[in-house]
């Protein structure tokens, strides 16, 4: 059935898909004539991608559970926050959202630039491809399916409800912001392609001329990116309970890969000179940044983990490999080699210590980290997939691979900050003595809990020799670029042009906020002490110490609710009128119907209700004698149960239930799931020595409607050095409690804000890619003096 | 090669030695002939293993198991991982059922022994008759007490 969400995919699908026609068309024929249609094609595609998006919103809101989508995705009882949030809560949303924010994307690059050249218009076949397949991708799995599709006897009056996991605020938001960085990245993605199909043409690539604006697309992806990586970090402290922002789990490795990569091709960009340094591997990264978005989103969203044995069945498994084979060797082997073997024009006289090799290290080293998290990710399914042997990876796989490489990022971005200032011969010796310093640090460990593979599981080989390295190697690296950054920023800040003391105010930010990113996640993650305590109501108001903690947690109270509060009986069900008029459509299917019974006839094995003088009738049967509560005249009941049409001479159509699925409205069975949420809560004050630090409630809430889920609230206490988290489960009266501490969770959030503060003072101020301070001749935009600016 | 080519190859030496070694290194759920649970090897192949238990005439105990079940990783650490355990299993040919496998000899087995969840064991005479079944998750004496119940109706 064809719904007008389906329309509105349709046309934009058609809309765009006409434009890259036309714009493949006037990039081969060197023709300019179609550039005025095509720039309204691509207006009405977004426009009707954008539409079918605010549909999918106002279809959400109003809970039309004639659109399957939205009836598997959200509930009446919702506040309207999350009633908009299910927009995205499956994989046909999240692609909405994707293809409307890549749509605006494209044709706003496509409006600002015009198409003025060859090269713009083969930059606008590739974005309008990629959002031609997507809204194809969308037709295919679409998230405006009609009801019926789904199921059968009309449409349900409720839904199914929210995936519990994401009724948070933070959900609310991380999905959209990632959508908007992915989306964002399109952009590079097709300037990389059109660069290399212009090398390929013969002539010299469009790079030199839009390395600019891949700087700001860039750089505006890495702020949403980093954004919604952070509130991603977030939600998982507070929502799933593991008292960490970091499982590695593969949903959040897969963004944490792009962003990685990403940050490297940040770098590899500022290492960009035409014609000579990076011109083939700095198209190349930002090409391959958007492949490694969608790569690792597949790989998560689309279950490969899960149905690794039907591709390794059906023979497909060795095609996946040949083509992720195929694609490593054509993506990164083959530019890799031309550029090994050609020799760059500067390589002969070229000193072995430049700024250049240093950021080349640093884009490798970054690089190094995105590998390990990606291998990680994809090794288990090559390896299922090669051999039938299945093998885990674990969080000791990405840490202890992960860290020492850290280590040396850190290192070389202290050296790379203080050569800028110091010079080679003293920045040599810096290095050397930070250098000897990590290594020693390494070594000792004041105790046992300061080795990373403290309270792991025993490891051989590389593992254990990382488990066995002290955290104390932390430190050197972090002061090091602390002091190299700020001590590079005061070199350069202080006399300069405003446009470039934002900027490296901006750089010194970003850096200074990775530095203690790294340092408080390191002890985040090895230092949080927990103790747990069993309390109940008989403690009601009184202190209890918590065994082996600084805390004592006083009871003020249990309680526990219901959500929906009242939950509307009418709403749920329908009345007699109701089903009349829907007629045999229904017959054999479960519904809910709820009326005043008007007539009775009992029998042995069965009562059967007459409801509001209609054809309808309710037939109770009970099976071997229990018959349950009896109903008399002018009760009002509600049943769910088979509606059977011309079942029974008489009536119209019987609704055959038996005695657990029938009760009064006033006390309705609970088959009819009108509850949705069980909370059991317990209010709480937590004390350590004389000082309280946190009163509130921790509770743990039940889906019953979600096979029974559970997600608990947890008491969160925001402190400077160390938060306080205490996550309940209660049973009635009785609350099983544990109380961490979590250390240095406040810098971490404020490292965050760092690097985002940073990254928008870069990306308004840059004297040379700036938003704010571009300047307006397109060539002026590459950099004529390396030395000098950055 | 000027210094930025020789930490490119550099790079690529280091990624290739961490894949591999990982790859090598990473803890084996399952392979061809055998599944891994707390240190304890069992036999995936059922008949092979029957074949054992009647040729050095042991009993059999099938271990039904699936990868998310929880009572699966607390047999794994409490009871399979402990010496005292391991000594008596060695009494027994073990074979490891997953049971959201789609191998037809799984699902035989699982309704033959009434395997309907996971974690159930069944021990069996080497032709394939029941002497003893748990059902879920038991700790580690009573676990010992059905192996022990196993022994003596085989003896029988």
């Amino acid at each position: 059935m064809t719904t007008p969400g389906t329309a509105l995919l349709a046309g934009g699908t058609a809309l765009s898909l006409g434009a890259t026609v036309l714009l493949a068309v006037g990039y081969v024929r060197r023709d300019d004539q179609f550039d005025t249609i095509v720039t309204r094609l691509v207006a009405g595609g977004a426009t009707l991608f954008l539409a079918a998006l605010a549909f999918l919103t106002y279809q959400f809101v109003t809970t039309d559970y004639t659109n399957a989508y939205v009836w598997q995705n959200t509930a009446d009882y919702l506040p309207l926050l999350y009633r908009i949030t299910g927009v995205y809560a499956s994989n046909a949303g999240s692609l909405l959202l994707w293809t409307a924010i890549a749509a605006l994307v494209a044709a706003w690059a496509i409006w600002r630039r015009d198409l003025a050249d060859a090269s713009a218009r083969l930059v606008g076949v590739v974005t309008m491809g990629a959002v031609t397949y997507f809204g194809v991708m969308l037709l295919l799995d679409s998230p405006f399916k009609h009801i019926s599709t789904t199921v059968s006897g009309g449409t349900p009056t409720t839904g199914s409800g929210l995936n519990p996991l994401l009724i948070d605020p933070y959900m609310a938001i991380h999905p959209p912001l990632m959508f908007i960085g992915y989306a964002l990245l399109t952009m590079p993605f097709a300037i990389g392609v059109a660069h290399f199909v212009g090398l390929v043409r013969g002539n010299e690539g469009l790079f030199r001329s839009w390395n600019g604006s891949v700087t700001r697309w860039l750089r505006a992806a890495w702020l949403f990116l980093t954004a919604a990586l952070a509130l991603g970090a977030l939600w998982s402290y507070t929502v799933l309970g593991w008292g960490g922002i970091w499982a590695w789990d593969p949903v959040e490795t897969a963004i944490f890969i792009p962003w990685l990569f990403l940050t490297a091709t940040l770098h590899a960009v500022v290492n960009y000179r035409p014609g000579d340094r990076y011109s083939v591997l700095a198209p190349a990264m930002i090409a391959s940044t958007f492949a490694l978005v969608v790569y690792t989103t597949t790989v998560v969203r689309s279950g490969v983990f899960r149905s690794v044995h039907s591709f390794a069945d059906n023979g497909a498994g060795l095609g996946m490999l040949i083509l992720m084979g195929a694609t490593a060797v054509l993506g990164v082997g083959l530019p890799l080699g031309y550029w090994l073997l050609r020799e760059e024009s500067t390589s002969e006289d070229e000193p072995w210590l430049t700024r250049s090799t240093l950021l080349h290290g640093a884009v490798l080293a970054l690089g190094m980290l995105a590998f390990i998290s990606l291998w990680g990710l994809t090794f288990p399914v090559l390896r299922d997939l090669a051999t039938g042997i299945e093998v885990e990876v674990t969080a000791r796989y990405y840490n202890r691979w992960s860290y020492p490489v850290t280590l040396l990022t850190l290192l070389l971005l202290g050296f790379y900050m203080d050569y800028d200032v110091e010079g080679k011969r003293r920045a040599l010796a810096g290095l050397g003595l930070f250098g000897v310093a990590t290594v020693v640090a390494a070594v000792y460990a004041p105790s046992e809990s300061w080795t990373l593979g403290a309270g792991t599981e025993r490891s051989t080989g590389f593992y254990a020799l990382v488990g066995q390295m002290s955290a104390l190697s932390v430190f050197p690296p972090v002061a090091y670029v602390l002091m190299a950054v700020l001590k590079r920023g005061l070199a350069r800040i202080p006399g300069a042009p405003r446009r470039t003391q934002l900027k490296q105010t901006g750089v010194v930010f970003v850096h200074v906020g990775v530095a203690v990113l790294v340092f408080s996640l390191a002890f985040t993650y090895l230092f949080t002490g927990q103790a747990s305590v069993i309390v109940d109501s008989g403690a009601n108001g009184e202190a209890v110490d918590v065994p082996n903690s600084p805390y004592a947690v006083q009871t003020l109270g249990f309680e526990s609710y219901s959500l929906p509060e009242q939950p509307n009986v009418e709403r749920v069900a329908l009345s007699t009128t109701e089903l009349q008029e829907r007629g045999t459509a229904t017959n054999s299917t479960t519904q809910v119907v709820h009326g005043t019974i008007t007539d009775i006839r009992r029998g042995p094995r069965a009562a059967v209700y007459q409801l509001d003088e209609s054809g309808i009738w309710v037939g109770v049967t009970s099976r071997n004698g229990t018959s349950g509560a009896s109903y008399a005249r002018g009760d009002s009941i509600v049943a769910r149960g088979a509606v059977m049409w011309n079942y029974v001479p008489q009536t119209d159509a019987v609704v055959v239930t038996d005695p657990t699925n029938v009760g009064t409205t006033a006390s309705p069975p609970d088959s009819l799931g009108l509850e949705r949420v069980r909370v059991q809560a317990v209010n709480l004050a937590v004390s350590e020595g004389d000082r309280q630090v946190a009163v509130g409630q921790a509770a743990q809430r039940r889906y019953p409607r979600q096979g029974g889920m559970q997600t608990r609230d947890v008491l969160i206490d925001r402190g400077l050095a160390y938060d306080t988290y205490v996550i309940a489960a209660v049973q009635g009266d009785t609350a099983s409690l544990t109380v961490k501490r979590i250390p240095l969770m406040t810098p971490l959030r404020l490292s965050v804000v760092s690097l985002l503060v940073g990254m928008l003072l870069i990306f308004l101020f840059d004297p040379a890619h700036g938003v704010w301070t571009r300047p307006l001749a397109p060539t002026a935009e590459t950099d004529p003096d390396p030395t000098t600016s950055d | 090669m000027n210094a930025r080519k020789v930490l490119t190859v550099v790079f690529f030496v280091t990624a290739l030695g961490i894949g591999y070694a990982s790859m090598n290194t990473a803890p084996v759920l399952s392979d061809e002939s055998y599944s891994y649970h707390g240190g304890t090897e069992w036999h995936t192949d059922y008949e092979q293993a029957e074949a054992i238990a009647q040729e050095e005439n042991k009993p059999i105990l099938v271990y039904f198991w699936t990868t998310w079940c929880t009572y699966c990783e607390d047999y794994n650490k409490n009871v399979y991982s402990k010496p005292a355990v391991q000594d008596r299993l060695d009494e027994f040919v073990l074979v490891a059922i997953n049971l959201d496998s789609d191998d037809a000899q799984a699902s035989r087995l699982a309704s033959e022994y009434n395997a309907d969840y996971p974690p159930q064991l069944v021990a069996t005479d080497p032709q394939g008759e029941r002497l003893a079944k748990i059902n879920g998750y038991v700790e580690r004496q009573q676990f010992l007490s059905y192996l022990d119940k196993a022994e003596r109706r085989m003896d029988e």
